[in-house]
């Protein structure tokens, strides 16, 4: 009963959660090894070292976009946070290999409900650094992104806390 | 109004880095900044939306750029895909 009186509050609460959409490592985005990221050009947010190769959803939401490279994904939370969640740096160049979607543009999914899979082990052997941020891409509706950082998390464990 | 039409050259197109970059610099510009394929058009301070045009390698682009600094931003989006290498 509370999930679903969450749900219905999301657009007015003054919190908003953000899960971990993998199983991993939780660290801050100033530790990718990729600018982009860790300088925060895409958005605020928290990176993921992964411990499986699983993307579930980290909110109740809509898929905006569903790269058909499987490499990224993006999603509209219900509460109106617009989120990318990136497998791995550089990943775009592997082309859709080692990853398989499970959803696509305009679904609408629920906190939990799988993405996409990835082979962990494949992208390693390619040399690709598997780190996956989690990003808020409008950011700057918020007056803070808070990271859960620093622990080593489930999948849809407290990553983010976004506050109005 | 100033409109300008590019050619993406870089076969990943517009993925996640480059969109990144582009808002960023339009962010900084006066004008208001649309960017549109044949199909889509997005605003383009917005990363999600600009991503969400799906832009590949060898997709022609239209920029529309509207305010007093039109010129100017005309010219420095350019700069600046060339310096991301989207053209």
């Amino acid at each position: 009963m509370f999930a679903s009186l969450k749900k219905k509050l999301g657009f007015t609460a003054a919190e908003i959660a953000v899960s971990a959409p993998s199983a991993g490592q939780a660290v801050p985005l100033s530790e990718v090894n990729d600018p982009t990221f860790s300088e925060e050009i895409l958005g605020k947010g928290a990176a993921i070292i992964p411990s499986e190769g699983r993307v579930v959803s980290p909110v109740d939401g809509t898929v905006e976009l569903m790269f058909d490279t499987g490499h990224a994904v993006s999603l509209r939370s219900d509460s109106g946070a617009e989120i990318l969640i990136h497998v791995g740096l550089d990943t775009v160049k592997l082309a859709g290999k080692h990853y398989t979607i499970h959803c696509k543009n305009g679904d609408k999914v629920g906190r939990g409900d799988l993405l996409l899979e990835f082979d962990l082990e494949a992208i390693r052997a390619e040399g690709y650094d598997p780190i996956t941020p989690v990003i808020i891409c409008n950011s700057e509706a918020y007056a803070s992104v808070q990271a859960h950082t620093g622990t080593t998390v489930a999948a849809l464990d407290a990553l983010l806390t976004l506050k109005k | 109004m100033k409109q300008i039409e590019f050619t993406i050259t870089d076969p990943l197109g517009i993925h996640a880095r480059p969109a990144g970059q582009l808002c960023k610099a339009v962010s900084s510009m006066g004008s208001s900044v649309k960017i549109a394929t044949d199909a889509k058009e997005a605003d383009a301070r917005r990363m999600m939306a600009v991503m969400g045009l799906g832009v590949k390698g060898g997709m022609t682009v239209r920029f529309t750029f509207d305010g007093a600094s039109e010129e100017e931003d005309a010219l420095k989006l350019e700069a600046t895909l060339k310096e991301i290498g989207l053209i």
